[in-house]
């Protein structure tokens, strides 16, 4: 049965010189897993809201939006509120009360229901989620993925009858991402939940979607089943941006063109590799670095507090200058930690670190931080002060005391070289999750650091955006700079990063070149080389399998 | 370990509320000493241990410093100790201060385990019926706030690495402040935009709101506001048959110790003792269970 049905639907916001979205038709049947895929800014979040009546933007709109064929300007607003359910991004933001007992009542309080069965339904709802455990608590003790748990069960404690997500997991890390994911497949699955998501995730939202939307610029592109969606996009343009956010599998498939089945899960990939390709041994290169170390830490120590356990358990590592070093681990193992200790935030109790090879506690006042390390925090927000990009960079320009006639030929240097011109009168919090970071990572670039610190700087960024920011990374790692960067992001490691560590209770356990390190991890590690290991050891990105594929000269 | 605080708010709410005027308002030593003591024992096991140990520290000079003062400036009384100044310094001044002093302490006991029991969401909940605008906005303050301080305490650190304002100069850290704070504002609003409009994702400003509260009215409230309200009407009707009339000046009169009158403290004493003893028969169960086990 047809649940949702658009047609011809446009809308364009107050002021803006085009349609945010453009002439789209969509029909959504009940029990449907739609996935909604697009570059940041292509209208997908305008489309998620105007199908939520009460959030539906202001602005000029025409066409049509029906729900169980009621036209939505004729749907009833108690009906809207508990039938379309809308989970948004941040999971702070949207909770509104202060004990998780009462966000999950917050809903049904609206409706009206009476408190015996908002005591029986919150009560299901924390069964059916696992809630149970943590009912009695305070919003604010929960972490990022048990919040956003929360937010989806407050809104499916209504009974709703579709899920719109806009992009849900994108300020999770990568567990807990794929724990909410799966608890949407056991919803669609059981409850025949009919869910429409806009993600970046596709590695995991693919295989189990049923219909994949792929937006460009306000329109719809595609609309097909997910495994034809490779195919289709590589007939209307073959350097398409969205090609690089498709899953590895579908990736590899693309670039081969074998007559085959297109596969969309490691399993399915794996079929595929060993059905076409055999096993051929391959030597790893030699890494060759600078002598000069940046960075070193020799065993140490760090807690928070003096009753609370230690964090840091003697870690020690040496990263050299020019490198661009990726620490990666679990959730609370201490890699933050780790970073906020070389930018001298937390103090290490034991141990010591250096700076090029000077003892941090000989850097006094501003001195670490001028021209020689910088930090970019993982929440781009918390870099800005000012209301427009430009005045933000300005500030940064004072404070190091430079005079004013130089400061707009410095910005204008660094917005080319990060391409933010066109972003540098707009309010930080206007722009989007990628653009953020760009000028985020502007300002911490125009104090001209030769050390720089990263904290998970492609969380929520698109894949477009990530290779973007790749390229940029690599580009200043040969004007001489060390990078060092905390990250959940495999994928992204293993494309960028000259050695690779992994991090865990509070000590470095291994570190590696990536196609080494990767080929050693055996769940801790990208797709493209679960994929492959069978075949080739080292290779760990997509390109490098497409390569080998390609050297192997296709079929055997 | 908290028997107590597992009662209905309600029912919390009227014993401290009768309580806290006993204590307050009936000037009898014996009154005053069983809410001094039955607040001692309450904090005792309500407070961690290290808690509590801090607290003496205060209370204890607080108390003297009570004491010693109304005898200096009150030179009431028939009976003088000896001169100070040329002033008389009476025993009925000093007794009255030392009692004053015991009800001072008493009193801020217990408002220390009022504070300890009767959380945000207790008061939310009893207030909450009669104000349902008032206690939503109570929530949604008290989940605003401490997220404020954090991302507060984020930026603040953002900036700090990016070598802003982190010199030791005073004006510079109180300017940094202000600009960091400015930030804020502007986080606040984009982010209570956000939280608005999940509000109104989720129904709200439908017509017909209920009100919903994990706290239900068991057996044991029942007893609890029972054994309350019968103890509190016969101190009260001590109170009014004039049991417990006391009088510090101009000599202390002699304390009323006739059968009814030794009831009606007894009444107060058990009152006063209430949740020590709900709290300490909690824990022989307990232990006896697990003996048991």
């Amino acid at each position: 049965m047809e649940i949702l049905h658009i047609e011809n639907l446009s809308f364009r916001y107050p002021k803006a010189d085009k349609n945010a979205i453009e002439n789209i038709n969509l029909s959504v049947n009940s029990g449907e897993f739609v996935a909604v895929c697009g570059e940041s800014g292509c209208g997908k979040t305008t489309l998620l809201k105007m199908i939520k009546k009460e959030l539906s933007p202001e602005g000029e709109k025409s066409g049509k939006i029906f729900y169980k064929n009621i036209s939505q300007n004729d749907l009833d607003d108690r009906k809207s509120a508990s039938e379309i359910g809308y989970v948004m991004q941040d999971p702070d933001s949207q909770t509104v009360t202060d004990k998780v007992w009462h966000e999950l009542a917050f809903g049904l309080e609206n409706l009206g229901v009476p408190a015996e069965v908002i005591r029986r339904r919150t009560g299901e709802m924390a069964s059916y989620f696992g809630i149970h455990n943590w009912f009695r608590k305070k919003t604010d003790e929960l972490s990022g993925g048990q919040k956003q748990l929360l937010n989806l069960a407050a809104v499916m404690v209504m009974q709703p009858k579709i899920l719109i997500l806009d992009e849900p997991t994108s300020r999770l890390d990568p567990i807990a991402a794929s724990d909410f994911i799966s608890t949407l497949q056991k919803l669609n699955r059981e409850l025949g939940l009919t869910i429409i998501i806009a993600e970046h995730r596709l590695e995991e939202i693919f295989p189990i979607a049923d219909k994949v939307l792929v937006m460009d610029s306000g329109k719809v592109l595609l609309c097909d089943a997910p495994k034809n969606i490779g195919k289709e996009l590589r007939k209307i343009s073959e350097t398409h941006p969205m090609l690089l956010g498709l899953p590895s599998a579908v990736r590899i498939f693309n670039s081969l063109s074998i007559p085959d089945e297109c596969p969309l899960t490691v399993k399915e990939g794996r079929d595929f590799l060993e059905r076409h390709f055999v096993f051929k041994e391959t030597l790893a290169k030699e890494y060759v670095h600078n002598e000069k170390t940046a960075v070193e830490l020799k065993n140490v120590w760090f807690r928070y507090e003096k009753d609370l356990p230690d964090i840091l358990r003697g870690t020690s590592l040496k990263i050299y200058e020019g490198e661009f070093y990726c620490i990666l681990g679990g959730n609370g193992t201490g890699k933050t930690t780790t970073l906020n200790v070389i930018s001298g935030l937390n103090k290490a109790y034991r141990g010591k670190v250096f700076i090029n090879g000077i003892s941090i506690k000989e850097y006094k006042g501003n001195s670490l931080y001028r021209r020689l390390l910088a930090c970019l925090p993982q929440d781009p927000q918390t870099v800005f002060i000012k209301d427009n990009v430009f005045k933000d960079l300005c500030e940064l320009l004072k404070a190091m005391d430079i005079p004013k006639s130089e400061r707009n030929e410095k910005i204008t240097a660094i917005a080319e070289r990060t391409g933010i011109t066109h972003l540098l009168e707009k309010h930080p919090y206007d722009l989007s999750g990628g653009e953020q970071q760009k000028c985020a990572l502007a300002k911490i670039l125009l104090s001209e650091p030769r050390i720089l610190l990263l904290d998970e700087p492609t969380k929520g960024l698109d894949a477009c955006s990530k290779h973007t920011l790749g390229e940029l990374l690599s580009e200043l790692k040969r004007g001489g700079l060390t990078i060092i960067m905390v990250t959940h992001d495999v994928e992204f490691a293993a494309e960028n990063a000259d050695r690779c560590a992994l991090f865990f209770d509070g000590e470095i356990l291994s570190e590696d070149i990536p196609e080494k390190f990767f080929s050693e991890n055996n769940f801790y590690t990208t797709a493209a080389n679960r994929m492959a290991r069978g075949l080739w050891k080292n290779a760990v990105t997509c390109e490098q399998v497409i390569r080998r594929c390609l050297e192997n000269g296709g079929e055997t | 370990m908290k028997a107590f605080s597992n009662y209905h708010p309600a029912v919390e709410a009227v014993y401290f509320i009768s309580v806290l005027l006993f204590a307050m308002f009936v000037q009898n030593p014996v009154i005053e000493l069983s809410a001094l003591v039955g607040g001692i024992l309450f904090c005792c096991v309500i407070l961690k241990s290290s808690e509590a140990a801090g607290n003496i520290g205060f209370y204890v000079p607080m108390f003297f410093l009570t004491a010693i003062t109304n005898p200096l400036f009150s030179h009431n009384g028939v009976t003088p100790l000896f001169f100070l100044n040329g002033n008389p310094v009476t025993l009925e001044a000093f007794v009255c201060g030392i009692f004053t002093a015991v009800m001072v302490i008493a009193v801020m006991l217990w408002f220390r385990c009022y504070s300890e029991i009767m959380t945000s969401d207790k008061f939310l909940y009893l207030f909450g019926r009669t104000m349902p605008k008032l206690s939503l906005v109570l929530s949604m303050t008290l989940r605003f706030i401490p997220m404020f301080k954090r991302q507060m305490h984020r930026v603040s650190r953002a900036q700090k690495t990016m070598g802003l304002y982190s010199s030791k100069s005073f004006l510079d850290r109180i300017k940094s402040a202000l600009r960091v704070f400015s930030a804020m504002i502007a986080w606040s609003i984009e982010n209570s935009m956000e939280t608005s409009a999940s509000m109104k994702a989720r129904g709200y400003g439908l017509k017909g709101r209920t009100n919903f509260s994990m706290f239900r009215f068991y057996a044991e409230d029942i007893i609890l506001l029972s054994v309350c309200t019968v103890l509190s009407g016969i101190t009260v009707s001590g109170i009014f048959m004039g049991k417990t009339t006391f009088y510090y000046y101009p000599k202390i009169t002699e304390l009323n110790l006739s059968l009814y009158s030794i009831f009606v403290y007894t009444a107060f004493c058990i009152l006063s003792f209430l949740p020590f003893i709900i709290e300490v028969k909690e824990r022989i169960k307990w232990k006896y269970y697990i003996s048991k086990i």
